[in-house]
């Protein structure tokens, strides 16, 4: 058997590979962008620092982020780019600070960003049989079909924001699917106050002024106005019961890429919903995968995304029997306008878990 | 020092009310020194080292295990670990300290009553005002993690260490997450708790440390002690 060693070697080898630039970010970032893009949710899992004059640091807890930030601060958004990387990051959790090996690719700007996704699952299962794990079980899940679904499904425009900020964390988004529920057998509504929206703003300015709040730091009184009445319209404007259905059966959906995008797509004839672009990019990513030998088992599971709002079209995961997750990434098109490139730039990416990995070739 | 460690809380009312309920339960703590000295004596238990700590160090220490038993609130151990149960043993509630950690906004926000309205207000804050929303504590952890539960993730925290009513007037923060008792502070700060808004219901109470070292001999020391209290069952020391 190869001993570890060699093994990191070739994993260099694929992450240096012909047409890949291998880049080597700071160990030591600003932490203000990770909470900028990814809230305290991911921010309590930073190891943190500070200067002496205040400014907080965080240990590399990942390589997408300072990658792609190089990337557009050296004026390059929008040429085509492939990053490769290997190194140390650092996150923790319960159980304290954890020191990780990761190691992966970053394609941006790339002409065919289809093809750019395919050439990260390729490189996830050439890592992957590094360590000769050849069979990963891999996950699908679509970023691009459920805002399809949700453009396409009748509900008042103001809850679809509210329903897209839940996709990925299924407690929050079947409490809010209970609740649009429950107020279709709730008491009746209760009839807005007979005041208009400028003296309730008023209102609120007069109460703001009185408690000494400052009307222009925080929420605006008209902010907040409106938001109250818009609460009452929402109180009102049901989303219909059949779409709260549509969307827990949808999102229940798991199995089998192949069948269950088939059963997708029923259901998008039934209620006449034009799902053909999310469907098909799935479908074509399927077959890609499924010609990768050996043949790996395919899943696309509907309520699966990441945590995080710049994710689009498809992400995916690749996992060991015992459901470990070996290697995850997708497609990240919002990320580099919220990192200041002006244009917009389709990226596709992942990282390997090298120390799982390594285990679980032991194991 | 083979001897257990007592954590007691060293001013205010916190220490008062440990005092009176260690005395009515029999066990009578000194403070030879005054106030000034941090070491305790009790007369019945002269092998028990009595440490005069502030509150939030007691329960630092308790889940370290540097000292063996303390008292604080239950407010300070949950910040203090996100597992408190593996952390320490509740030996006793004590019935005094208690309040409530809760998660106020300013009154004028008519239209935020639940933490379902936080979300709302915290996905669009960003696109609206340029930064992102943000509420004051001393509670970071506890908050990170309630908020977490209801899936809120688009917030910042500001760490405040004293007089976190004030942040939303002041311009720190826009809205917060403290300790109250009876709310009149918030009150008086034009705050209002939310109808779902409380995280935890904290009171006074004895623990034990479970990451201290517990021997054979110490944990004997400890039935013992618990015995003299009369507080507690005889066999707390099988859970540690």
């Amino acid at each position: 058997m190869k001993p570890p060693h060699e093994r990191r070697t070739a994993l260099t080898h694929l992450v240096e590979a012909e047409g890949v630039a291998r880049v080597n970010p700071p160990m030591l970032l600003e932490a203000n962008q990770y909470f900028d893009l990814a809230g305290e949710e991911f921010g309590r899992s930073l190891l943190m620092t500070a200067a002496n004059d205040g400014v907080e640091y965080c240990l590399r807890p990942e390589f997408t982020i300072p990658i792609v930030s190089q990337y557009v601060a050296q004026g390059l958004a929008g040429s085509p780019v492939a990053y490769g990387y290997m190194g140390p990051v650092f996150r923790q959790d319960g159980s304290g600070p954890h020191e990780y090996v990761q190691a992966g690719v970053e394609l941006l700007g790339q002409l065919d960003p289809e093809q750019a996704l395919d050439e990260v699952f390729t490189f996830a299962r050439r890592a992957l049989s590094v360590y000769r794990l050849m069979t990963p079980t891999i996950r699908l899940g679509g970023v691009g079909l459920f805002e399809a679904i949700l453009a396409n499904a009748p509900m008042p425009d103001v809850w679809r924001p509210r329903i897209r900020a839940r996709f990925g964390h299924k407690d929050a988004m079947s409490r809010l699917l209970d609740r649009l529920a429950d107020s279709h057998a709730g008491k009746p509504d209760t009839p807005s106050e007979p005041i208009d929206r400028e003296s309730l703003a008023d209102y609120v300015a007069e109460q703001m002024v009185a408690a000494g709040y400052s009307p222009t730091d925080s929420r605006l009184p008209e902010e907040i106005a409106e938001r109250y009445y818009e609460k009452q319209a929402l109180a009102a404007a049901h989303v219909p019961l059949a779409t709260i259905d549509l969307l827990r059966l949808y999102l229940s959906i798991e199995g089998r890429a192949a069948g269950v995008l088939d059963e997708i797509e029923d259901l998008a004839s039934v209620y006449k919903f034009d799902l053909s672009a999310p469907l098909a990019a799935l479908r074509h990513h399927n077959a890609t995968l499924k010609a990768l030998a050996p043949q790996s088992v395919v899943m696309f599971d509907a309520s699966f995304s990441p945590r995080l709002e710049y994710y689009t079209g498809i992400v995916f995961e690749m996992e060991a029997e015992d459901g470990a997750v070996l290697a995850s990434g997708g497609q990240y098109d919002r990320l580099l306008q919220r990192l200041g490139s002006s244009v917009p730039v389709a990226a596709a990416g992942c990282a390997v878990w090298v120390d799982r990995v390594e285990q679980e070739m032991i194991s | 020092m083979t001897g257990l460690t007592l954590g007691i809380p060293s001013k205010g009312r916190l220490e008062e009310d440990s005092r009176q309920a260690f005395a009515r339960a029999g066990m009578v703590i000194d403070r030879p020194g005054g106030a000034r000295s941090y070491q305790g004596t009790t007369a019945r238990q002269p092998d028990l080292a009595i440490r005069f700590m502030p509150a939030g160090d007691i329960a630092r220490e308790l889940i370290r295990g540097s000292i063996d038993l303390g008292v604080t609130g239950t407010d300070l151990i949950e910040e203090g670990t996100e597992h408190a149960d593996k952390a320490v043993l509740s030996a006793r509630a004590l019935g005094f300290g208690k309040a409530d950690v809760v998660v106020a906004v300013p009154n004028p926000w008519i239209d935020v009553t639940q933490m379902v309205d936080v979300a709302d207000v915290a996905a669009d804050f960003r696109t609206r005002h340029g930064r992102w929303l943000r509420v004051a504590t001393k509670f970071t952890n506890l908050t990170r993690r309630y908020f977490a539960k209801h899936g809120i993730i688009e917030y910042r925290l500001v760490e405040s260490s004293g007089a976190t009513e004030a942040a939303p007037v002041t311009g720190v923060a826009d809205f917060i997450v403290d300790l109250t008792s009876s709310g009149s502070t918030l009150a008086a700060n034009g705050l209002r708790v939310l109808e779902d808004g409380i995280i935890l219901k904290s009171e006074a109470q004895l623990f034990v440390s479970r990451a201290a070292e517990w021997t054979p001999m110490r944990k004997a020391q400890l039935e013992a002690l618990m015995s003299v209290l009369n507080w507690v069952p005889p066999g707390l020391t099988t859970q540690l």
